[in-house]
């Protein structure tokens, strides 16, 4: 009885000390693309190598990610659904043509939610069905399926947390995130 | 005539060893408890707290009557109290402050006056007292030669969110009341035991690029990752030599069950619907069951891993979102109520393969998590009711269920 507590007392410490925590790989990325190395290449491409070009990337960068990714919708699905609704494909659309201008040099992680009825693997992957949809509906409007991925984080990830019905059918979304 | 009432008596023989048939054991007909205790050392609330946690305990056997007054008394009379004369069985014990916070605890039982069983337990930590009350349970329970209750001794391994995309892994006495956070810090969820002896487990991290299933070694404190997938990355279960598991995924958005080999590190597609198959449990040697969606609802299926053959289970409830199988049985949580969202009760229902017999487990609030012991003698499950979490033991063969008030957030998953 005692080795055993204290075995597994002792082990469980060294885990918690040995498992460092990670951050989700998604934020943190802005900082790098405005970096003061602009300066000294400027000078070089200013004259008359290609006004076009320097105008695509000029109107890119112009729009941060933050800016873009807040231009995006949020799809909403019906209990325990994972079709697109028709006011729900209009945002696609919309979001489909933002992904070939504006938002042309990211890809894109659509992250299916649900509302906290249904419970364990059922609920992630109903999530993950919902990004699916929403997937299928881009690449249907032209969007290349390699520049999107996805992640289903089942009712674990609520924007509003009452027990009440407005509650839980703005929890069953789909999210757009944008990757550089 | 003769052939008839053996046949009837072969019958009742067969049926009586079927959990999916209630057995009723009498509350009167049991043997009464008392309990004394003998302690000097500690304050009168841990003496209280301890006091409450063996009587849990000792309920859980479903053995006893149990006699719930803290009554003290000295450790070496050899008289037990007045007040529990009558009693079949008097159990007292004494705790005694060691070194550095440890605990030590002498315990004896009496029957007619006679001591019949004693032994001491020691921990390092007094908080962690609940051990020692479940191992005198245990002890007594081998002492009445009773069916095991080794999965009193087992521990419970649970998610829990703590925030949008936060949570934490910990691990747990059968009753919740010791816990111990291992991993935090990120979105870890789905922890299943990896073996036996429980030495190891495996989780789903959501914190990396894409759902990654990770392994940690408890004694070791290593963690290894396993495989990825993208969208969807579940150990649903373990089988009993921990050389297989069953894995949801999700390659290209479509959420499967896959067979995946530890030691070759290879796996198969199980299942190819188009729609949803998730919660993959081991069935005996040749086949499994998971939930699928391939009626427009969840609901439990089978499916023979030779013949490929698929067969709907349950026939019973609107919404049955998640199982644990053992042996022969099936226990699984249905939706009672047709509305999706009024005031809904779910609840754990036991199936047999062997008969066409469904028992309900359980009566009110929302049932959830259901987990089978090792043993298949004990169901563990959570059970939100009126705003209230408990975590609940069903003791299949004695028809009983206990419950334990939990004071944490919201429970993610758990395995026991």
């Amino acid at each position: 009885m005692k080795s055993i507590i204290l075995s597994s007392v002792v082990a469980a410490l060294l885990v918690l000390s040995g498992c460092s925590t990670k951050e989700p790989a998604v934020d943190k990325k802005t900082e790098e693309v405005a970096a003061p190395s602009v300066q000294e290449v400027a000078p070089v491409a200013t004259e008359t190598v290609a006004s076009e070009n320097a105008n695509v990337n000029a109107s890119t960068n112009e729009l941060s990610m933050s800016a873009v990714e807040s231009k995006l919708p949020t799809v909403y699905f019906a209990f325990d659904k994972y079709n697109i609704t028709a006011g729900m494909q209009e945002k696609i659309d919309a979001a489909a043509e933002l992904g070939k201008s504006g938002a042309k040099s990211f890809s894109v992680k659509l992250e299916g939610n649900c509302d906290e009825w249904g419970s364990d693997e059922y609920n992630f992957a109903l999530g993950l069905k919902r990004a699916n949809a929403v997937k299928k509906a881009l690449v249907a409007d032209g969007i290349d399926a390699s520049r999107i991925s996805m992640v289903s984080y089942g009712e674990s990830n609520p924007v509003c947390t009452a027990h009440t019905k407005e509650c839980w059918s703005q929890n069953r979304r789909v999210n757009f995130k944008l990757l550089p | 005539m003769k052939i008839f009432f053996s046949l009837l008596i072969v019958m009742s023989l067969a049926w009586a060893g079927d959990a999916t048939i209630e057995v009723i054991k009498k509350a009167d007909s049991l043997p009464s408890l008392a309990v004394e205790d003998a302690s000097v050392d500690y304050d009168n609330t841990f003496k209280l707290r301890f006091f409450k946690s063996l009587i849990a305990d000792l309920n859980v056997l479903s053995l006893f009557n149990v006699d719930r007054h803290h009554r003290m008394n000295e450790y070496d009379d050899s008289d037990v109290l007045s007040a529990n004369k009558d009693m079949n069985y008097v159990l007292r014990y004494k705790m005694t402050k060691g070194d550095a916070d440890a605990l030590t605890l002498d315990v004896k039982l009496f029957t007619n006056t006679q001591e019949v069983f004693s032994k001491r337990y020691r921990v390092n930590k007094k908080n962690i007292y609940m051990f020692i009350s479940h191992a005198i349970a245990y002890d007594i329970n081998e002492f009445m030669g009773e069916p095991s209750v080794a999965w009193m001794k087992r521990k419970v391994i649970f998610s829990r969110i703590i925030a949008p995309k936060k949570s934490e892994i910990v691990i747990a006495d059968y009753t919740l009341s010791y816990q111990h956070v291992i991993i935090k810090g990120g979105l870890d969820i789905f922890p299943k035991w990896a073996n036996k002896g429980q030495t190891a487990f495996y989780y789903s991290s959501l914190s990396s690029f894409k759902p990654t299933l990770k392994y940690v070694d408890i004694k070791t404190a290593k963690v290894k990752n396993i495989i990825s997938s993208d969208g969807m990355m579940i150990c649903s279960d373990v089988s009993n030599d921990g050389k297989k598991l069953l894995l949801t995924m999700a390659r290209d958005g479509q959420p499967d069950i896959y067979m995946y080999n530890v030691q070759t590190r290879k796996y198969k597609r199980i299942t190819t619907y188009r729609g949803i198959d998730v919660n993959g449990q081991f069935l005996g040697k040749n086949k499994i069951i998971f939930i699928s969606s391939r009626l427009g609802y969840p609901n439990v299926f089978s499916k023979q891993l030779d013949t490929g053959v698929v067969e709907q289970m349950v026939y019973y409830g609107k919404s049955n979102s998640s199982c644990s199988a053992q042996g022969h049985y099936i226990v699984y949580a249905a939706r009672e109520s047709s509305n999706a969202f009024s005031a809904n009760t779910f609840n754990l229902h036991l199936i047999s393969t062997k008969t066409d017999f469904i028992r309900r487990l359980t009566a009110t609030g929302v049932n959830e998590f259901p987990r089978f012991s090792k043993d298949g003698d004990a169901i563990i499950f959570i059970k939100n009711y009126k705003r209230q979490s408990a975590i609940g033991i069903i003791r299949l063969m004695h028809n009983k269920n206990y419950l334990f008030p939990l004071k944490s957030g919201k429970i993610q998953s758990m395995d026991w």
